[in-house]
Formats: C-alpha cells, structure tokens, sequence
C-alpha cells in the first residue's frame, strides 16, 4: 500500500513537471496575446508524433528532443502570422480559429500518422530502487529534462533581449512599441515559443504516454486548470500549479479511480476560480 | 425598402422548403436527407444557446454541452428507469437541464470573458467524468437505448416518433416555436436589457439594471433551450450517452454559432445546417471531413467576423440603404478678443 502511494506520488510529481512545460506555453501565449488557446492540447500531440517520426526515420530517439521544438516554433510562428494576427486577439474569434486549429492538427495527423495509438518504449531502459520503490529511470530522466527546460525558459524569460521584450510587451504594450520594440514579430516569436514548449513537452512524454491524435484531448483541461490556479498569465504559478495538481492527483488515485482524482481537481479548479481568481500564488509572483 | 422586401421573400422560401421537406426532399434527393434535416433543427436550437449568452448578453458559454446531455437524459432515464410516457419524459429533460442551469449558473455568472468561458467548461466536465464513470446509471460513453413511447394517441390510433414524417414535423414545431420565443424575449424590456448588459455591463449596471440577475435569467433560459434540443435528440437517436456531454460538443455549438453569426436570430440555423451538410457530404467520399470543418471555422473568423448572416446583413446594407453617418457635433468655442 505504502509502495503504490509513493509510486502513483512520484508518477504524479513528474507527469506534474511535463505538463509544467506545456501550460508553461500556455499561459505564456494567454499571457501575451490574451487568446484562449483551444488547440494547445495538440500542439503537445503533435510534439509527441513529432517524437515517433524522428524514433522511426532515424532510428535515434533523442533526434526528436531536437526535432519536435524546432517544427513546433516554426508551425507556432505561421500560425500566428496567418490565423492569429488577422483576428486582432478577440478572445470570441480566437477560440473558434483555435478550435479549428485543433481539428486540423488531429485530422493531419491522423492522415499521416494513423488512427492506431503508438506506444515509444523507454529509450533508456531498466529501473532504479528508489525510496523503497523500483522506479523507470526513464521518467527520471524526463523529470530532470522537464526540469531544465522550465529554469532554461525562465533564464530565457530574464536575460535574452527577446525575452525581456516579452516581458516589456506583456506589461505595457504601448510604451513598449514607443520604445522602439516591434511588438508584431514579438507576439509571432511568442506563439512559437508557446507551440514549442508544448511540442517539447510532447517529445519528452512519448515514451511515457501513448502516441495517438487524440492525445491532446486529455491534456488540454489539465494544462488550463494549471493556468487557471496558478493565476492567468502568472508564469512560476503555472509551474507550481501543474506540479501540485499532478501530485494530488497522483495522491488521490491511490485511494480513488483516476476519474474521482480528475473530478477532485476540476472542483478545486471551480473553487479557485470563483473565490481566487487572481490564482492561488498571487503574492509570491512578482 | 430593398432589404425587408428581400427578407420576406427569403423567409417565405426558406418557410416553404422547411415544410415541404418530408415531400421534396426524398422526392429529389433521399429520403436519408429528411434526418439530416431533423437533425439540422435540433443541433441549430443547441447553438441558439450559445447565441442567446453570447450574442445577445455577451457570455460565452463553452459548456453548453452539460444542459444539452441533461436534457437527453432526463428523456433517456425518465423512460427507461421511471417508466414516464412521452410528455412527461419530455417535461423532465428540459426540467433538469434548467435546474442545472440554474445551480452551475448561480456560480458561473458571477464571471465573466474569459473567466466565464472557462468556469462553464469546468462545469460540464466534472459532470462529465461523473457521467462517464458511473456506467451503471448512465451507461457512460456507450450510453442507454430505450424504446419511444407514443407521442399522442388519438380516436384507437397511436401517433409515434418512429413515423419520419411526423418526426420532422414534431421537431420543426417545437423549435419554431423555441425560436419565435427566443425572438420576443430579445424584443421585450427584458431583451433590450440583455443588449445593455453585453454593449457595457459596468454602463448597465450604473443606469440600475440588475447585471448579476439579468445574466442568470438568460443563462437559465439558454439553459432551457439546449435542454429542448438534448431532450429532442434523444427521441431522435433513441438514445443518451455521456459522449455528448464532452466540452468538444460544446465547442463545436460554439463555432456553428459564431461561422453562421451570433447576435442574429437566424445565423445559428445557418451555421449549424453548413457545417452538418458537408459533412453529410464529404463523411461519404472522405473520412478526414474534420479537416474541411477546421478550416471553415478559421476562414470564417478571418473573413466573416460577424458570420455568414452578418456578412448578408453588410451586404444588403449598402451605401445609400444604410443610415447617413450623423454630423459630429462640435464643441462650442469661444476665443477671448486679443
């Protein structure tokens, strides 16, 4: 009993982490362009496809570690150019184009990739005994590269000129297009960043979840109630947010079915937004 | 005088067709085509739902799904657990829909944009889960078949929804009659106060109007509408499934609502019949239909903003048809003598 817990805990905590990465990019793009972003679910599909293509054609699993990022920002940077900017950020109109964006990516790559779920084994096999529990040394590994993905965006975030120019945009548009920063390529850079986070997030969780077009359909709730708790557009709340829910839903499936863990979550989501809705982290954010 | 002559004639064509399709339409075409139609009403009267939030109070509801799967099993368990006839099966489907209405809306409606949008999708899918997880009441995603009971029956002879014909016509008169509400609620004192709660709500607030109940009132009646079309669709399928409760349903509601254009009576049965049409269509020649739908969706909202009957209405208001922009009143200026 006492090795499940700590099992279905530590799956919870690094799944946790994965999705940290996803409604990372997530709130990043609410944060930015204020879109409710309906199709984010399958940019995370999509990265996991990505994953299975460049496993397949290369025979070298870490090639999608590369791969699925890199096509994920450019797709991210088109669509923003050619769906998002002409609908002038009406959050109304940005969830029918998102949602159209969401069947299109399903149907592509259903077309392409199959109807069939793929399941990638574990590139780095075996388990390690751990707290008492033998444990996939893959998922550790995708915790610690989750991990330094989130503090390399954050770096990111604080000291490149791109990422400061985020920010300036974020706080105040106006002065910053005054002060020379071109906000248009600002907002395209940043939807690529958004799809990217997602789509590494997805190379990253292939081995450990299934590869199918419909894989972003589960996600997608749980990356916003990430958001939502960890306070709309409030990035280290969103990591936190997503690392705790994981973690109590790993927690309550050890006494519960996963359905009760996913209701418990949405309930608390529910009571966060009606009596929190600034997020349960304001305060700790700067 | 161009656009309301144009309008009637429209109106009468579109009446004509809509009551002659059980005749013309498997005359022409197959009699296949008379369900698809069916089928058009009862998911147009689902997206009025979300025209009547979002394009008249300016709440865009994202979980409509919940009411419409309410209704379906109300009809679904009232018959086949409680044993009800038909209209009382009927009466408790759009009953428990309004009463959830009511419940999630008492919360919900305290939010709004994108708050809103979001807590109605919590909503619908922690009762979806519910739904899925307990199979033996609602038989989750399989869903509960039951048998029809008869609508009416009259003189010895029974009257039943398994009659195509009068199956159509039974969901045409009850979304007609849906519709024509729908439309004099928008034009009363309370409609107009609707309109003032989605143009500013601070501005309608500040002018005495009651935001909070106001919004609750057209949440519970959107509520009541998607309740009629989940109470019609189980009928028509003969069957309820927590599938339809999902949060893509209500998506789909939305887009339907949006493509064909919201705040517009009839932009909802457009969209609604575009989208379910090609798909008939093209699900026949081509399995990936989805990828034609998401592209309409983003030309749409590209292209047609206000949808495809906002798109008509610019149309048929042309220069000279449409009101003479007013002069700018001028500020009075008065320059002191040098």
């Amino acid at each position: 009993m006492k090795d499940t817990v700590l099992l279905l805990a530590m799956n919870g905590l690094i799944w946790g982490l994965i999705i940290a990465l996803i409604a990372l990019g997530l709130s990043v793009i609410f944060g930015l362009l204020d879109i409710i972003n309906i199709a984010h679910g399958d940019f995370f599909m999509v990265g996991t496809v990505l994953a299975w293509f460049s496993l397949s054609l290369t025979g070298n699993f870490w090639i999608g570690f590369v791969v699925a990022p890199l096509v994920g920002f450019i797709l991210g940077a088109v669509i923003q150019r050619l769906v998002i900017q002409p609908i002038h950020g009406a959050a109304a109109l940005s969830i029918v184009a998102t949602f159209g964006l969401s069947l299109i990516l399903q149907e592509t790559v259903r077309i392409t990739f199959g109807a069939t779920p793929g399941r990638i084994l574990a590139p780095i096999p075996g388990t390690v005994h751990l707290f008492g529990v033998d444990y996939d040394v893959y998922r550790l590994f995708a915790a610690a590269v989750a991990l330094a993905a989130l503090g390399g965006f954050f770096l990111f975030l604080q000291h490149t000129k791109l990422g400061i120019w985020m920010r300036a945009v974020r706080h105040d548009r106006e002065t910053a297009v005054a002060m020379g920063i071109p906000a248009k390529r600002v907002y395209v850079l940043t939807f690529g960043i958004g799809f990217a986070l997602a789509a590494f997030g997805g190379a990253v969780a292939a081995p450990i979840t299934t590869v199918d077009f419909r894989g972003g359909v589960d996600v997608l709730p749980f990356c916003f109630m990430a958001v939502i708790i960890g306070g709309l557009g409030n990035l280290p709340g969103t990591v936190a947010a997503a690392v705790l829910l994981s973690f109590l839903e790993g927690l309550i499936q050890s006494i519960a079915d996963p359905t009760s863990a996913r209701i418990s979550s949405l309930v608390l989501m529910s009571a966060v937004l009606l009596l929190r809705p600034q997020g349960l982290f304001k305060g700790f954010a700067k | 005088m161009r656009r309301r002559s144009l309008e009637i004639v429209l109106a009468m064509v579109g009446g004509t067709f809509l009551i002659s399709v059980p005749w013309v339409i498997p005359a022409l075409i197959d009699s296949f085509w008379v369900s698809v139609i069916t089928e058009i009403l009862i998911w147009s009267l689902f997206a009025s739902s979300v025209n009547l939030l979002f394009g008249y109070v300016g709440l865009l509801s994202f979980g409509q799904a919940l009411y419409f799967g309410f209704g379906m099993y109300g009809v679904a368990l009232g018959i086949d657990h409680l044993g009800l006839s038909f209209w009382p099966a009927f009466g408790l489907g759009i009953f428990s829909a309004m009463a959830m209405a009511l419940v999630s809306g008492v919360f919900a409606v305290r939010l709004s944009s994108h708050y809103f949008a979001i807590i109605t999708v919590v909503f619908s899918l922690i009762f979806y889960f519910l739904a899925v997880s307990d199979k033996p009441l609602t038989g989750g995603d399989d869903g509960i078949n039951f048998s029809l009971p008869p609508l009416f029956s009259f003189d010895g002879k029974v009257f039943s929804l398994t009659d195509p014909t009068l199956q159509y016509f039974f969901v045409l008169a009850v979304v007609s009659l849906c519709l024509f509400l729908m439309h004099r609620v928008i034009n009363s004192p309370l409609g107009k106060g609707f309109l003032a709660v989605r143009d500013n709500d601070l501005r309608a607030s500040l002018i005495g109007l009651n935001v909070y109940v106001l919004r609750l009132i057209a949440f519970v009646m959107a509520g009541c509408l998607t309740g009629v079309s989940g109470a019609l669709f189980a009928f028509f399928g003969r069957y309820a499934s927590a599938s339809y409760m999902f949060y893509q349903v209500s998506g789909e509601a939305v887009v339907w609502t949006i493509v064909g254009g919201a705040g517009t009576l009839f932009g909802p049965l457009v969209g609604t019949a575009l989208f379910i049409v090609i798909r008939e269509i093209v699900s026949s020649h081509w399995e990936h239909h989805s990828l034609i739908v998401g592209l309409l969706a983003i030309l749409a909202v590209i292209f047609a903003p206000k949808g495809i009957v906002g798109l008509w209405n610019g149309w048929v208001n042309r220069p000279g048809e449409r009101e003479a922009p007013r002069p700018v009143p001028q500020p009075l200026t008065l320059q002191a003598e040098p």
